[in-house]
């Protein structure tokens, strides 16, 4: 496939333009100095920003920390190669539903306090909504850890690659390196560097997460990003200003820690190096403490899933009972009126749509322009959602677009396509040109080379991103509630509609069938994405 | 301030020339007429089953009787709407995306104040006749905002407590022994974190029950007049939040969770606006039949919730027939039924018809408010920024 920059131009015009005229469009919004003093002066954002970041950062450091050591148990076992599965499970829970079942777990009249604590009424413990936000560092750790190891499988499992990574593994072995020494001194240096971008993508959605946030997360002060939603939802439009201006002051305090993390890294890998290159040791890989992990992160799991089930049909279950009172049906039946169809169709064809524009991407420039593009994604998932949302929808207002479905499209193209973007890079970009050189000097064109050798090596990554993009698109809520304009209702505004009134039992149903979808669409693409050879 | 009067004065005469014109009956044939097969957008809140239910059961006699499609525009926050329809406006959108919305209070001050209303048109809607104007003053006055005939009455709300009978015997009848209640409990009792609005409205009843002159709250307040005028009530939450949940360090951030940690037994009292919303819960199963609601004995805030037409409405017609259906009798007796929605009616049994009246007798039900305590009027609107920042001044950080 030569594309030449014609390659580049569907991305272009349905993707980054609109996200950086929406970008442009939501900071025209907060260019005013009251807006900016109002922030700054306000008594919740210092302490908001503090437990922001260190809770975003903490989750995240965890999460690659536990999806390293849960890779080391799992590499070569039989459970590696159903890995997109596996996370796909995990990750097809929609986030909030995931921090309302966890939460259900661990909170004072929750089921763990029943367990241990027992009495008539609940223990004083402070489990969720505590001030220093563990129990949201731990809904993000618990939520992020399959995503990254996912991104992790996708790197060094992918076709080549993963032959690749097993020459390199029998070489430092037969150097005299321990397992444990080959991971740190051989894999994880070419791994991490390759997973940078989805590390912080995970970062910046763990600092700038509203929904967790309010759900389980501190009060007094809240994190900045609750801060800034509850500005953003005011009717006052002073009050809105002061929010987009607080959330411009999010991406500057993010920027400003990457490029401390950057200047740090530059500084200690050096000496890094050094200790890296330092012969072989007889390290043992974590293999025992990745089980328990593995086995801990799965059980975990599972007592949310059975939880969120046992409150879809609960309407009623008080501290101490260990069941509900009563068994009713009444949320799922409302789910019966719920607009499955639209939602569906529009994940399948936002995700379609981006995979596509991707790959003519990848296909038409070079490596190096990626990283404008990689900017932009950034940019996508790290500006709070309900910023794009309002930029997007004052661009889609003068386009005459808002309340049509393909203003809806495109605005769940917006993060869909971040998502494959930073998914699929990785993975593609390592792809060992040289068979498609050896292809070429076969005499195959270049689009059948593409279709016949490249496509079915890269088929995992691309049906793994595939599957990511149709479940990002199924949770959109803030910027398809603001195109919508009313006119059109998906699965998620129905759901935060109806949560807002706090009803749990309904709230899980509705978490239930958003899970049910994307799981679906990680199951095929495990089936489907399975190398031809094995 | 005088000024302002006179020009309100003069606008609303202004506005209402014509307007007596369309008042008369042959013209509401016609408002009928126009309205016959348009869509109508209705944005409201839809956090309720029971209410989306009633919404939609309105929905289906509209379109029996006057072939209106009424949509059901579900949102979380009527500040939406406020927001999308200044937007619309200020992108020079003439067919808007709302043609009714469910509103009151300061939404309903800033659409008026942003010019984003049509109207007036609700005391000429067939059946404002029946709305109890003498008994329920605050269908003309939304948070002590006049309401000049831009929204059209719906339903009552007043601030209601509520709880297990089972674990509160005695139910607090005022703040000093609500106090005394969370001192015999401590962490059992907590509110919404303003802004949330319930959370300020609890801040509001504290500033009325602890004001020395609650009459000094019901004119407009500067920042320094409020100083003085609040140092009571703060007084009083100083004293109070030692003993709350969390020890007062931490607020749930809406009224849905608090209601959520009351049925879950984490807090043993939970407020509402809906002083039929405890029964209503009871009968859904989601609360136990013991459960009981109380208002404070010298009263609580009482309010209107409306409906409005947005400027850029496309179903201006098509709109305010709905919004007469909402005020008929029949619409209004089926609301307030426990079993349908339980929302208080805003007309005046002496006014209607003979059968109706009959049926507009409050029924009690498990959970219902068996005392009924006096409504008493909102602070002014200019109180609720102040005492927002200053309780987040006080106790957010």
């Amino acid at each position: 496939m030569r594309l030449g920059a014609a390659g580049t131009l569907p991305l272009i015009v349905l993707w980054a333009l609109p996200l950086l005229a929406a970008v442009l469009t939501a900071l025209a919004l907060a260019g005013s100095g009251a807006a900016w003093s109002g922030f700054l002066h306000h008594p919740q954002a210092a302490g908001g920003m503090f437990l922001a970041v260190w809770t975003g950062t903490a989750a995240t450091v965890m999460a690659l920390g536990l999806a390293v050591v849960m890779a080391m148990a799992l590499h070569g076992t039989a459970l590696w190669h159903r890995m997109p599965l596996l996370s796909g499970a995990a990750l097809a829970i929609p986030h909030l539903a995931f921090a309302i079942g966890f939460g259900f777990l661990i909170m004072p009249s929750g089921v763990l306090a029943r367990l241990i604590a027992g009495g008539d009424a609940p223990p004083n413990w402070v489990t969720t909504q505590d001030p220093l936000g563990f129990s949201l560092t731990a809904v993000l750790v618990l939520k992020e850890t399959p995503f990254l190891l996912l991104m992790l499988w996708g790197v060094m499992a992918q076709g080549d690659a993963a032959r690749a990574f097993d020459g390199q593994i029998k070489a430092a072995r037969s150097l005299g390196h321990a397992m444990g020494s080959v991971w740190l001194r051989v894999l994880l240096p070419r791994v991490l560097r390759r997973m940078l971008w989805p590390i912080i993508v995970v970062w910046v959605y763990g600092v700038t997460v509203v929904d967790l946030a309010l759900v389980i997360g501190p009060t007094q002060p809240p994190t900045v990003a609750a801060v800034i939603w509850a500005d953003l939802n005011d009717v006052e439009a002073a009050v809105n200003r002061r929010g987009v201006a607080g959330a411009v002051a999010l991406i500057v305090a993010l920027a400003g820690i990457a490029a401390l993390a950057w200047g740090f890294a530059k500084l200690v890998t050096p000496a890094l190096r050094r200790c890296l290159a330092r012969g072989p040791s007889a390290l043992v890989s974590l293999v025992k403490p990745g089980r328990v992990v593995s086995v801990l992160v799965v059980a975990i799991y599972a007592a949310v899933l059975l939880i969120l089930i046992l409150l879809s049909v609960t309407p009623r279950w008080p501290y101490p009972a260990l069941l509900g009172q009563g068994v009713g049906i009444s949320s799922w039946r409302q789910l019966a009126a719920a607009p499955v169809l639209l939602s569906i169709g529009i994940a399948a064809g936002t995700a379609i749509t981006a995979l596509t524009l991707i790959v003519l991407w990848f296909e038409s420039v070079a490596q190096r322009r990626d990283r404008l593009l990689l900017a932009l994604a950034i940019m996508a998932l790290a500006l709070p959602a309900v910023t794009i949302a309002a930029g997007q929808y004052h661009l889609l207002l003068r386009l005459g677009l808002t309340g049509t479905v393909p203003g809806l499209f495109l605005v769940h193209l917006t993060p869909v396509l971040a998502y494959g973007f930073t998914v699929l890079s990785g993975p593609y970009r390592s792809f060992d040109a040289r068979f498609v050189a050896a292809g070429r000097a076969l005499g195959a064109s270049r689009w059948r080379v593409w279709r016949e050798v490249k496509a079915p090596l890269l088929r995992a990554p691309m049906l793994t991103a595939l599957a990511v993009g149709f479940s990002v698109s199924l949770v959109q809520y803030a910027p398809a509630q603001l195109a919508a304009a009313g006119r059109y209702s998906t699965l998620p505004m129905e759901a935060v509609t109806l949560a807002s009134g706090g009803n749990r039992s309904l709230t899980a149903a509705y978490a239930l069938a958003l899970a049910l979808p994307a799981l679906l669409a990680f199951a095929l693409s495990a089936a489907f994405g399975r190398p031809r050879w094995r | 301030m005088a000024l302002n009067l006179t020009r309100r004065a003069i606008l609303q005469g202004a506005a209402a020339l014509p307007f007596v014109a369309v008042a008369r009956a042959g013209d509401w044939a016609a408002i009928e007429g126009a309205a016959k097969g348009q869509n109508v957008y209705f944005n409201a809140w839809a956090g309720s089953e029971t209410i989306n239910a009633y919404i939609q059961w309105a929905a289906d006699e509209v379109m029996r009787r006057y072939g209106v499609t009424l949509t059901h525009v579900k949102i979380t926050d009527a500040a939406e709407v406020v927001r999308r329809v200044r937007d619309e406006v200020a992108a020079g959108k003439s067919g808007g995306s709302t043609d009714l919305v469910w509103i009151n209070g300061e939404n309903f001050r800033a659409m008026k104040q942003g010019k984003l209303l049509f109207g007036p048109f609700a005391e000429s809607l067939p059946n404002f006749k029946f709305v109890d104007v003498e008994g329920k003053p605050t269908v003309l006055r939304d948070f002590t905002e006049p309401v000049e005939g831009l929204e059209s009455p719906w339903g009552m709300a007043q601030l209601t407590f509520f709880g297990d009978g089972a674990k509160v015997s005695k139910p607090p009848a005022s703040m000093p022994e609500l106090l005394d209640f969370a001192r015999s409990h401590p962490g059992r009792v907590t509110y919404p974190a303003p802004p949330d609005f319930h959370g300020t409205t609890f801040l509001k009843q504290v500033l009325l029950e602890t004001a020395a002159d609650p009459a000094t709250l019901g004119v407009e307040t500067t920042a320094d007049a409020f100083k003085a005028l609040s140092e009571p009530a703060f007084a009083f939450l100083d004293q109070l939040h030692p003993y709350l949940w969390r020890e007062g360090k931490q607020f749930p951030p809406s009224q849905a969770q608090l209601t959520q940690m009351l049925a879950d037994g984490e807090v043993l009292i939970a407020i509402t606006f809906n002083p039929n919303e405890p029964a209503n819960l009871v009968a859904s199963g989601r609360l136990p039949a013991s459960t009981i609601a109380w208002q404070h004995a010298k009263g609580t805030i009482g309010n209107t919730h409306f409906v409005a037409i947005p400027i850029n409405a496309r179903a201006k017609e098509g709109a305010q027939v709905v919004a007469n259906f909402l005020l008929s009798p029949e619409a209004q007796i089926r609301k307030e039924h426990l079993d349908v929605w339980g929302d208080p009616t805003v007309l005046a049994a002496a006014k209607l018809p003979a059968a109706f009246a009959a049926e507009l007798t409050t029924s009690l039900a498990p959970g219902s408010v068996t005392a009924p305590a006096p409504a008493l009027t909102e602070p002014h609107a200019s109180i609720v920024p102040l005492i927002e920042a200053a309780w987040i001044e006080r106790y957010g950080a």
